[in-house]
């Protein structure tokens, strides 16, 4: 069986100009202690597909199960890495990361140790008593894993968390993850834009099309860990992934500039390809 | 050195006004009943002081606005917390509220007098329907504007109800909220001046009305600088310091 499966997850937006389906039938099967990258055009839909499964959002139809039980609601077994990292400016960096095991009910001393036990490991450990805006935003990021993670969660999601990095932070924190994944054999979902990062840090990179998103294609990636980015193995699957990719993303700007009554600028496009 | 500059600047400042004022009043260009020199207003000052008029009003127009300040407080924050949390009810009560809080506070002053009398209690009463409703709009857009990622962000935690309310909804208003009550605070004051001048029945707004009926100019401005001097005080000694405090905090300054 399984860690998650999610079968024929659709939904479907309702907006002024009509309805419009974000995702239709996703059905995908992710294993205990995988690393899995979800990529696709920008705005495809899998941000939408993370929410599902964080239960942050409905789907309109099917469903996503976790260990074998059907999960529709928000809960720290499925802990989520923001991209902005959202963590609370009221509190201590200490104190963010306790915050999910505040609401369980954990006691104080517990609490306190298996968070600064996290942020160790986040290499933040000076940091416990500062206040998020003290912080750069790759330390930020950090915390915001650390928070995650000592939810101890079935699965850990994570929403482009590194895309409003710069490149140096960026890349440190893909050795770190990969890492810390090694340390404690979580079972990760992680979408991205970025080809290059999804192949440095994926067991797998299910590729998606453009809205409705939809499975389009999965890469194994088999390559030693742990992964650079600079690591030149890894472009044959990068450049597989991107050829997968191009169709996806010139068929999603095709469907923006589509004309109202259903024309399409030809020069744009001609100018595009 | 920054600071003491600017106090110095601010001492010449008002200095200046005082001799200008000074030199006005020796040039005998207005009748004194029109404008008393400010040797004048400031021995009317000590008077009122050492006979203890002046402490006994200002410390109960304090009270009562702190009172009614509190109350505010209490039924706002209520009551936008309410419209926030249901739409239906913002559409109906907030329109009432909306429209509530465009009453200016003196035209709460008959029914302050005909339901609670000629004593306290009116007053208070005119001090909290003239500030409530800015704390409950206050309250409504402070929730309102609460990004939203720290709301899925505390559900993803396992947050729920109660628990959301507390540990994120407050907290993520707060720098919002105290701007709302230091809006607040200003409308209570003007509220309760309003209110002692027509109730007449003790405290700075009603030595306002007798220094009138007694004819002394002297007093009158005193009455004026001691009102202005306690909002200046509260606004920048207690208002100020807290939105300074909790903006750097919250990273918003």
């Amino acid at each position: 069986m399984a860690k998650l499966e999610l079968h024929n997850i659709s939904k479907i937006y309702n907006q002024n100009n009509g309805a419009v389906k974000a995702i239709t039938d996703v059905n995908l099967n992710i294993n205990e202690g995988e690393f899995v990258c979800f990529v696709g055009p920008s705005g495809c839909g899998k941000t939408t597909l993370l929410n599902i499964i964080a239960g942050l959002e409905k789907p309109d139809s099917g469903e996503v199960i976790l260990d074998g039980r059907v999960v529709s609601d928000t809960g720290p077994d499925r802990t989520m890495v923001f991209q902005e990292g959202a963590l609370f400016p009221w509190l201590k960096v200490v104190e963010n990361v306790e915050f999910g095991l505040k609401v369980a009910g954990v006691q104080k001393e517990k609490r306190r140790e298996r968070a600064m036990h996290y942020l160790d490991m986040m290499q933040l450990t000076k940091f416990a008593d500062s206040y998020t805006y003290q912080l750069s935003t790759g330390m930020k990021q950090r915390v915001a894993i650390a928070r995650s993670l000592v939810m101890d969660p079935e699965v850990l999601l994570m929403d482009e968390p590194f895309a409003a990095l710069d490149a140096q932070t960026r890349d440190l924190l893909l050795v770190e993850l990969q890492l810390i994944w090694q340390r404690t054999r979580k079972t990760i979902i992680f979408v991205t834009h970025n080809i290059s990062e999804s192949v440095c840090l994926g067991d797998r990179v299910v590729v998606f099309t453009h809205r409705p998103a939809r499975v389009k294609s999965e890469f194994k990636i088999d390559y030693r860990r742990p992964r650079l980015i600079e690591d030149t193995s890894l472009n044959i699957y990068a450049r597989s992934i991107l050829e997968e990719l191009k169709g996806e993303v010139v068929a999603a700007i095709k469907e923006e500039y589509k004309e109202p009554d259903g024309k399409r600028d030809e020069q744009v496009l001609r100018d595009e390809n | 050195m920054n600071k003491t500059s600017s106090i110095i600047k601010r001492v010449v400042f008002y200095a200046t006004i005082v001799g200008v004022w000074q030199a006005i009043y020796m040039a005998a260009v207005l009748p004194e009943m029109l404008l008393p020199s400010p040797l004048q207003v400031m021995e009317t000052l000590i008077s009122s002081a050492a006979t203890g008029e002046l402490p006994f009003s200002v410390g109960t127009s304090l009270l009562r606005l702190f009172v009614g300040f509190i109350i505010s407080i209490a039924i706002g924050v209520a009551m936008g917390l309410y419209m926030a949390k249901h739409k239906t009810v913002y559409e109906t009560l907030g329109s009432l509220v909306l429209g509530l809080q465009s009453i200016p506070s003196i035209a709460w002053v008959p029914i302050g007098l005909i339901w609670f009398g000629l004593n306290d209690a009116g007053v208070i009463f005119v001090v909290v329907t003239g500030s409530t409703f800015s704390m409950a709009m206050s309250t409504y857009s402070a929730i309102r504007n609460i990004p939203p990622i720290y709301l899925r962000a505390a559900r993803n935690m396992g947050a729920k109800g109660i628990s959301l309310l507390t540990s994120v909804v407050f907290p993520a208003a707060l720098p919002y909220l105290v701007a709302g009550m230091r809006h607040t605070w200003s409308f209570a004051w003007r509220a309760l001046m309003n209110a002692e001048m027509l109730f007449k029945f003790l405290g700075l707004g009603f030595m306002l009305i007798a220094a009138r009926e007694i004819n002394s100019m002297a007093h009158v401005i005193a009455v004026m600088i001691v009102i202005m001097a306690i909002g200046l005080v509260i606004d920048l000694l207690i208002f100020s310091k807290i939105e300074r405090t909790v903006e750097s905090r919250w990273g918003l300054r």
